[in-house]
């Protein structure tokens, strides 16, 4: 009776936290990171980046301190930052390029009137 | 298996998959998820946009409404559904971006057709005006060769009288040559003449010159000679250089040279010394390339004064040697 209830509880914390887990499993995080360095994270979302190197540190060091499910949750929360980096990055790009395109073509709108006049638009 | 085990087991079952499924508590770090996921999904600019990073988020979110376990577990889940959000919002904005982008390029290319179209409007408007012009041009063109043609029958018909008679067309050769001739000479004495209106001009700029019945009088005032004397100063030639000139203009007319003096002293010796002085310009005037021939010299003393005589002024203007070119 005892056993089968700790064997269910074993079988509840092995469904759902993870176990002991590769040293590997670092490596994609570490990806991504440099990717959203590359992508101007600095620049773009700084805030993100630190959680994500943050996230990181601690995860390794939960990791030798054999706090495998804490660790497990930060290195995923170390990943999704640096997704949300490289997202974040792109869109402020993006953003400039709107801006740019729309001073340039107010400038080009203004040029034309100063050229044809009243008859342009 | 007894039946209170089996119960057991699945009761323990049940208490299982309640742990995964129950509803969770109330949970305001969720709430607030949740209102952000709401929040984007009903924003006008973005809702709409990046459907994919939104059901992504939808389901991270919903996982996290779903979890029971352990509060570390959960706030797990928050966090990561919150970052889904975060993402899927950063995404649709990229979208919208991109959609602008695309409308602002639009906009670009439209006012550059347009520009290119009021430059063509342009191009046509000067075209026309070119067109009309090169019409006008062509209706003078048509006109002139009209004419040449005309010209060129008559020169034709002319030619044929030319060829009746040789010596006719000779005759006229001969008449043009002449014609030509004279009117070489012609323009060479138009040359000359404007030569010498021009030298003429020059010297009335520089010279004392009165109209007088008799001709053009040429005024040398008291300078030639000092006080008394009837020999030119020095210099007095040089002066006398610019009479010369103007007097070989006229190469055919007689000159009268004339001396005059003031009223001061007695009138025979003023006779006598008008006399000497203007014996002595025309010796220089001679000696200058004046021919002798044409040439005479008078003295006229103290009866022909210019000026009065009271002052110191009129009786300087009043000793003179006037030289006449005379009309006869």
């Amino acid at each position: 009776m005892k056993l089968i209830f700790i064997a269910f509880v074993c079988l509840f914390f092995a469904a759902c936290a993870s176990v002991r887990p590769d040293v590997a499993i670092f490596d994609p995080v570490e990806q991504a990171i440099l990717v959203a360095e590359a992508a101007g994270g600095d620049e773009f979302a700084p805030v993100e980046m630190r959680f994500a190197r943050e996230k990181l540190a601690s995860a390794k060091k939960g990791m030798e301190k054999e706090k495998y499910e804490v660790a497990v949750y930060l290195l995923e929360e170390a990943e999704i930052n640096a997704e949300l980096a490289i997202e974040k990055s792109r869109t402020a790009k993006s953003r400039r390029r709107v801006n740019e395109l729309r001073k340039s073509n107010e400038e080009l709108d203004a040029r034309m009137r100063a050229t044809f006049g009243d008859e342009f638009k | 298996m007894s039946r209170t085990m089996k119960r057991f087991i699945l009761l323990m079952m049940v208490v299982l998959l309640s742990a995964c499924t129950a509803p969770p508590k109330k949970d305001l770090a969720l709430d607030r998820v949740r209102g952000e996921l709401d929040d984007l999904k009903s924003n006008p600019e973005l809702a709409g946009y990046a459907p994919l990073a939104v059901g992504e988020a939808e389901r991270a979110l919903r996982q996290a409404e779903l979890a029971s376990g352990d509060d570390l577990y959960r706030a797990y889940l928050v966090y990561m559904a919150d970052r889904r959000i975060q993402i899927a919002r950063t995404m649709a904005e990229r979208e919208q971006h991109e959609q602008a982008l695309d409308e602002l390029e639009k906009q670009r290319s439209d006012m550059l057709i347009k520009a290119s179209q009021l430059e063509a409007d342009q191009a046509r408007m000067d075209a026309e005006r070119a067109r009309l012009l090169v019409a006008t041009t062509t209706e003078d063109a048509q006109r002139a060769r009209e004419e040449k043609e005309q010209a060129e029958q008559k020169e034709a018909e002319s030619a044929r009288a030319a060829q009746l008679s040789a010596e006719e067309a000779d005759q006229a050769r001969r008449l043009a040559e002449s014609r030509a001739s004279e009117a070489e000479y012609a323009r060479l004495e138009a040359d000359l003449a404007s030569q010498q209106i021009t030298s003429l001009t020059r010297q009335l700029e520089n010279l004392q010159l009165r109209e007088t019945e008799s001709g053009v009088v040429v005024t040398l005032g008291d300078v030639l000679f000092a006080s008394g004397q009837t020999t030119l100063v020095e210099g007095g030639r040089s002066s006398l250089a610019e009479v010369v000139d103007l007097l070989q203009t006229e190469p055919d007319k007689k000159i009268r040279v004339e001396g005059h003096t003031d009223s001061l002293g007695d009138a025979e010796t003023n006779l006598q010394l008008s006399e000497k002085r203007a014996q002595a310009v025309l010796e220089a005037l001679v000696s200058m390339g004046v021919s002798s021939e044409r040439i005479s010299a008078l003295g006229m003393g103290e009866d022909f004064p210019i000026a009065s005589n009271e002052d110191e002024e009129g009786r300087a203007r009043n000793r003179r040697v006037d030289v006449i070119l005379l009309d006869n």
